[in-house]
């Protein structure tokens, strides 16, 4: 399921819709299969920056065109479409099967469980082609994960850029994970008046 | 600090049951399988630690990954050797332990100790160290015991397989010598990929460094002293030698057609001195020493055991090889009976350089034997020799 636009799409007004990758939890975004690890993070940029193809993109392990990401957003959020730029020579993804609000799949549970949506991708170098979902299913999304199965043929399979269109709800799905806990105390984190030098305590 | 969660997969086959490593191999493997699980859970607070056994009638799971270091160590005993060991499902079980840990921020990471031999082809090895590749998961291969039917490749294979980003790790620990788990305590497995590595295994490392003999002159100082005195008097000696051989081997270097052979042996024993860490030093420099002594050695039978000279020692492999080329070569040379040949082959001289090096047990019955054939030669010559007085080197 594509839209194409009917309006001539100038960046500053498309970018806007594409701008849920600003609420992407990038430092826990995390890939199985690829190449360099840590690449994964470099295929969320902004909507003018799509095509700029001189950084790193992320590629899957040779001969083994299969790639995971898994992409955790900072509040949960409401997906509309979902946009992929892949790479030339068959090295596009096919098929792309989304799993929503779960964490730790890798490739046998991806390959047996039932993906909430499922789609068949074409090659799309300039990224104007977006795959609708299925709103219904996609209202409150705290972390999604990619599953591209296949490539058109090509040896190993490259992305070079994925984009969310929909919008970010600020609530927050997961409050407890950010607290940091002792499990051995570390004296210097308890540092008593005395020992930082003493002082007079203060009234204002 | 890495946050980690890892299985240990235990051989426990009927190989298990030889004294190549002391007191048995078994008994080895599980000694640094606990210090393991120390330094892991040392290490961060929050890593967990499994273990799984592969021989017998099937794998089986002694306990999931979890953070109880009493635990873990309680089930590793009354363990039974027996069987043959199931490398590629005690993989994959360790696998599958993994992917269902309870906190999945953590790392996956399997230790895999491999002392007998591998029944899978390489194929099916390759296959599998890619499917952990792919699901991230390091691999870390401790290869003991005999190398036997390919399986050195095996492993090579496995662990090329399933590298990336040097996560995985492969170490190989000849039989003879030092223990496994000290061994270990240098090799990344215990220190984690190239941080500072854990305060345990840390002092435990440089503990064992700053002895010289590897025997903690705390634990046993009678030892500890008798070597230490031993190894400066068989220094001070060494360098009488070493003086009075430099003066021949000026001389008799020039008509040798050996000296691309020397080249080579100095070549190697520098290596070897540039190589070594700082406690090997000395030990070195020894066996630098020794290699030009062995030079000028002649006349002692060409026919000398191979195999023993192999087995000898692990660490002085080189020294063996020096030996054997070097008398192999003097066979052919004709230089007459040096005061050098004279100084190798007296009986007390080798056990004194031998029980000087670290991991070497003058006791042991194959370098017993290898002492016994070099003396056999030198009958003759030990009647004449009279101004090498045979100091105790013991």
């Amino acid at each position: 399921m594509a839209c194409l636009h009917d309006h001539s799409c100038e960046d500053n007004d498309c970018s806007s819709n594409w701008s849920l990758y600003k609420h992407i939890d990038l430092p826990k975004v995390s890939a199985l299969n690829e190449a360099v690890p840590g690449s994964a993070k470099s295929v969320f940029k902004p909507w003018e920056h799509r095509l700029n193809s001189s950084e790193e993109h992320l590629e899957s392990n040779e001969g083994d065109p299969e790639l995971l990401v898994y992409i955790p957003f900072t509040s949960d959020v409401k997906i509309k479409s979902i946009a992929i730029i892949g790479g030339t020579d068959g090295t596009s993804p096919s098929k792309m099967r989304a799993f929503i609000n779960r964490d730790g799949i890798d490739f046998s549970d991806a390959q047996n469980m039932q993906a909430v949506q499922e789609w068949d991708l074409v090659e799309n170098l300039n990224g104007l082609l977006e795959f609708q979902t299925r709103y219904a299913k996609f209202q409150s999304v705290a972390s999604i994960t990619l599953h591209f199965p296949d490539n058109f043929g090509g040896d190993t399979s490259q992305i070079h850029y994925i984009g969310f269109k929909g919008e970010a709800t600020q609530l927050k799905r997961d409050v407890v994970a950010t607290i940091v806990y002792e499990l051995m105390p570390n004296p210097s984190d308890h540092k008593t008046k005395a020992e930082s030098g003493g002082g007079f305590s203060q009234v204002e | 600090m890495v946050l980690e969660a890892t299985m240990i997969c235990i051989d426990n086959s009927e190989w298990m049951r030889n004294g190549d490593y002391s007191p048995s191999r078994f008994q080895a493997q599980a000694d640094a399988v606990n210090l393991l699980c120390g330094a892991k859970t040392q290490s961060n607070p929050e890593n967990t630690v499994g273990i799984l056994t592969m021989a017998g009638k099937q794998v089986r799971v002694l306990t999931t990954p979890t953070s109880d270091l009493g635990k873990i160590l309680s089930c590793m005993h009354g363990l039974e050797v027996g069987g043959e060991m199931n490398l590629s499902a005690g993989i994959q079980v360790a696998q599958l332990a993994l992917k269902h840990r309870q906190n999945k921020n953590q790392q996956q990471r399997i230790i895999v100790f491999a002392g007998s031999p591998v029944q899978y082809d390489k194929k099916m090895l390759e296959t599998i160290g890619k499917k952990l590749k792919k699901n991230n998961v390091s691999l870390d291969i401790v290869d003991f015991g005999d190398d036997e039917e390919g399986k050195l490749e095996k492993l090579d294979a496995l662990f090329a397989a399933v590298n990336s980003n040097e996560s995985s790790h492969i170490i190989h620990i000849p039989p003879g010598g030092a223990a496994i788990s000290t061994a270990l305590m240098s090799t990344p497995v215990f220190t984690g990929d190239g941080e500072g590595g854990s305060g345990f295994a840390a002092a435990a490392a440089a503990g064992g460094g700053d002895f010289d003999f590897g025997v903690d002159p705390n634990l046993d100082p009678e030892l500890a002293l008798a070597l230490r005195v031993s190894m400066e008097e068989e220094r001070a000696r060494q360098e009488a030698a070493a003086k009075r051989a430099a003066d021949e081997a000026a001389r008799q270097e020039k008509g040798e057609p050996s000296n691309s052979q020397d080249a080579t042996m100095v070549g190697k024993a520098a290596e070897a001195t540039n190589n070594a860490s700082e406690p090997m030093d000395e030990v070195n420099a020894l066996l630098q020493q020794a290699i030009a002594l062995s030079m000028e050695n002649s006349g002692s039978d060409p026919s000398v055991h191979d195999s023993e000279m192999a087995e000898a020692t692990n660490e002085d492999q080189d020294l063996a090889m020096a030996l054997q080329i070097s008398i192999q070569e003097a066979a052919k040379a004709s230089s007459s009976q040096s005061d050098m040949s004279k100084v190798l082959e007296d009986p007390s001289f080798m056990p004194s350089v031998l029980a000087s090096l670290p991991g070497v047990d003058p006791d042991d019955p194959s370098v017993k034997e290898l002492l016994a054939s070099l003396q056999g030669q030198s009958e003759q010559s030990k009647q004449k020799n009279e101004d090498n007085p045979p100091s105790d080197g013991k």
